[in-house]
């Protein structure tokens, strides 16, 4: 796999007696969307704000293309951020101001952020409000314009912290298949969101952070059938005798049809001897979502 | 740069016309200020005793007080507004790093009010007919004091970052300032910030004294000092505020 664009190695922030974050390694790599999950007050921000060279970690070290941004301000042109919260952007500037500020003070030259500001505006259909002042947007419109406001220097990574908190079902779907687009021009991604189902649309490798904590990282693929191996789904084609009922229900089948089995593939032929030769409707793994995937680990962790 | 230097004034001047208010307030306040002056120099045969010296050390004093004021102050009422509107951990997010980026905000800060200021005393000296007649070379202590004053205000700063809510202090500290600038110009007087800059000034002005070079050098050298000492401190507070999470808002 190619270098990762951001590295973080051993992270820890404390804030008085409160352990925010707690030895916390990622690695973001082009092309990639990684979604970290958290409760409320996991962390996720604090981190974010590390990797973005807001705030000093305690111990640990962050590497943007190598460069560590704490020491290397520069190394801030290959970052773009979308912060927590939605002031992200000047309310008494319009967005093209804004852009145009934002691209200038990331390190573009004047003409070429005022080029790319347009093409930005006009991509992300806010040509309408280019010299509206920011204050006067919809939330839905400010919220673009604070993706846009992180895009305007082109980075190779983009931390984005709730990016599609608040937005309309229309723009949600909007932001995500530009937050799919920009993954696939070869960028890495961070994503935080409480919003399952984008996590799970967008995602290529999902970190769910408990208490300042990792307590898991691994491919979306990997998780969901990790989480979908341990149970399987039974249907039927009608409702089986009292007497086979009991027979599952002694395997541990749960469930009135249809039936629901923890457990492992050889276990599984049981419990298909004990319904045979009933007529079968459905046998299939269970599915599961990041959703459940995520009430399990950190109701459990 | 160079761009940035244009973003920062283009921001400058854009924040003028957003805020009319507070555009025409400084407008007037100058205008009133200076249409008094030039009243003064036409009824006031001669040089206005009532000044206490010429009209134009009267006019220079005034504009030295307010740009070292502005100088004073600017960094921090920033610093303020961003935290409390949330844009400043975008500001820190550029590569020039803060310290520059500060920097360039500031001398397009100086560079907008001069043009007001510039702007202000054109239109009336021509609607009044009035003459300023000053040395040009008294620009240059001015500058000595403008960079003490941009040194004092990073300290501030600093305090901006840690403690937000300063504009108490900023408020009394003032009385500070005006001291600074009447302080005289000698002894230890010239280890004060400010103090030896303004003294040059104010003796050009209205003593018509001849532009002292040693003095001069001095009045550099001890404001280099203190912007210097104003710059390293808001770097330790910008390292403190990396450190503790302040850069968000309240
Ligand atoms: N500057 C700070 N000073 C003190 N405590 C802080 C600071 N920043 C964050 N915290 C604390 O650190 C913990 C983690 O906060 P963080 O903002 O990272 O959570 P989060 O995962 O982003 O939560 P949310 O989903 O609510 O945004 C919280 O308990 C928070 O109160
Ligand atoms: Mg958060």
């Amino acid at each position: 796999m190619a270098r990762p664009y951001l590295e973080a190695h051993g992270l820890y922030k404390r804030f008085g007696a409160l352990e925010a974050v707690k030895n916390v390694h990622l690695t973001l790599h082009p092309g990639e969307i990684l979604a970290f999950l958290g409760k409320n007050g996991a962390g996720k921000s604090t981190t974010v704000k590390m990797l973005s060279g807001l705030l000093l970690p305690d111990r640990g070290e962050v590497h943007l293309l190598g460069k560590n941004p704490f020491r290397e301000p520069l190394a801030l042109k290959h970052l773009g951020a979308v912060l927590e919260g939605n002031r992200n952007t000047y309310w008494r500037l319009t967005p093209l101001e804004n852009l145009v500020y934002f691209g200038v003070a990331r390190g573009l030259r004047l003409a070429a952020a005022r080029k790319r500001a347009w093409e930005l505006l006009e991509e992300y259909a806010l040509l309408g409000k280019a010299h509206t002042e920011v204050r006067h947007l919809s939330r839905g419109m400010q919220q673009k314009l604070a993706l846009l406001q992180a895009l305007i220097h082109d980075p190779e990574v983009l931390l984005l912290d709730e990016p599609t908190l608040g937005l309309d079902v229309e723009t949600a779907l909007l932001m995500r298949d530009k937050i799919r687009t920009l993954a696939q021009a070869g960028k890495a991604i961070l994503l935080t969101t409480h919003q399952m189902e984008v996590a799970e649309a967008l995602a290529d490798r999902v970190a769910i952070i408990h208490q300042g904590e990792v307590v898991v990282e691994e491919t979306k693929e990997g998780l969901l059938a990790r989480f979908a191996g341990e149970h399987y789904v039974l249907e039927l084609e009608e409702k089986p005798p009292l007497e086979v009922i009991k027979q599952l229900r002694a395997l541990g089948v749960e469930g009135e049809g249809p039936f629901f089995f923890r457990g492992n593939a050889q276990a599984l032929w049981q419990v298909l001897e004990a319904v045979k030769p009933l007529p079968l409707k459905k046998v299939a793994k269970g599915e599961t979502d990041l959703l459940e995937i995520f009430l399990k680990v950190v109701g459990h962790a | 740069m160079l761009d940035l230097f244009l973003a920062e004034f283009g921001r400058n001047l854009l924040s003028l016309r957003r805020y009319p208010l507070e555009l025409l307030g400084a407008v007037v306040t100058l205008s009133v200020i200076f249409y008094l002056l030039f009243l003064g120099a036409r009824f006031l045969a001669g040089p206005g005793a009532e000044f206490g010296g010429r009209l134009e050390a009267v006019l220079v004093g005034y504009l030295l007080w307010t740009f070292a004021l502005f100088a004073y102050t600017s960094l921090s009422f920033g610093l303020m507004e961003e935290a409390q509107t949330g844009t400043l951990e975008q500001v820190f997010l550029s590569p020039y790093g803060p310290i520059p980026l500060f920097l360039v905000r500031n001398l397009s800060g100086l560079l907008t009010q001069g043009l007001l200021v510039f702007l202000i005393a054109m239109v009336l000296t021509t609607l009044t007919g009035a003459r300023l007649s000053f040395h040009p070379g008294v620009a240059l202590p001015f500058l000595a004091v403008l960079l003490g004053g941009y040194g004092l205000g990073f300290a501030m700063g600093s305090l901006a970052l840690l403690y937000k809510r300063i504009g108490q202090l900023l408020g009394l500290s003032q009385f500070l300032l005006l001291f600074l600038l009447q302080a005289p110009g000698t002894g230890p007087f010239l280890l004060l910030p400010m103090a030896p800059g303004a003294s040059l000034a104010r003796g050009m002005l209205a003593q018509g004294a001849p532009l002292d070079v040693w003095g001069l050098l001095v009045a550099f050298l001890n404001a280099f000092l203190y912007l210097g000492l104003g710059l390293f401190l808001f770097g330790r507070a910008v390292h403190r505020a990396k450190k503790q999470g302040l850069l968000h808002g309240y």
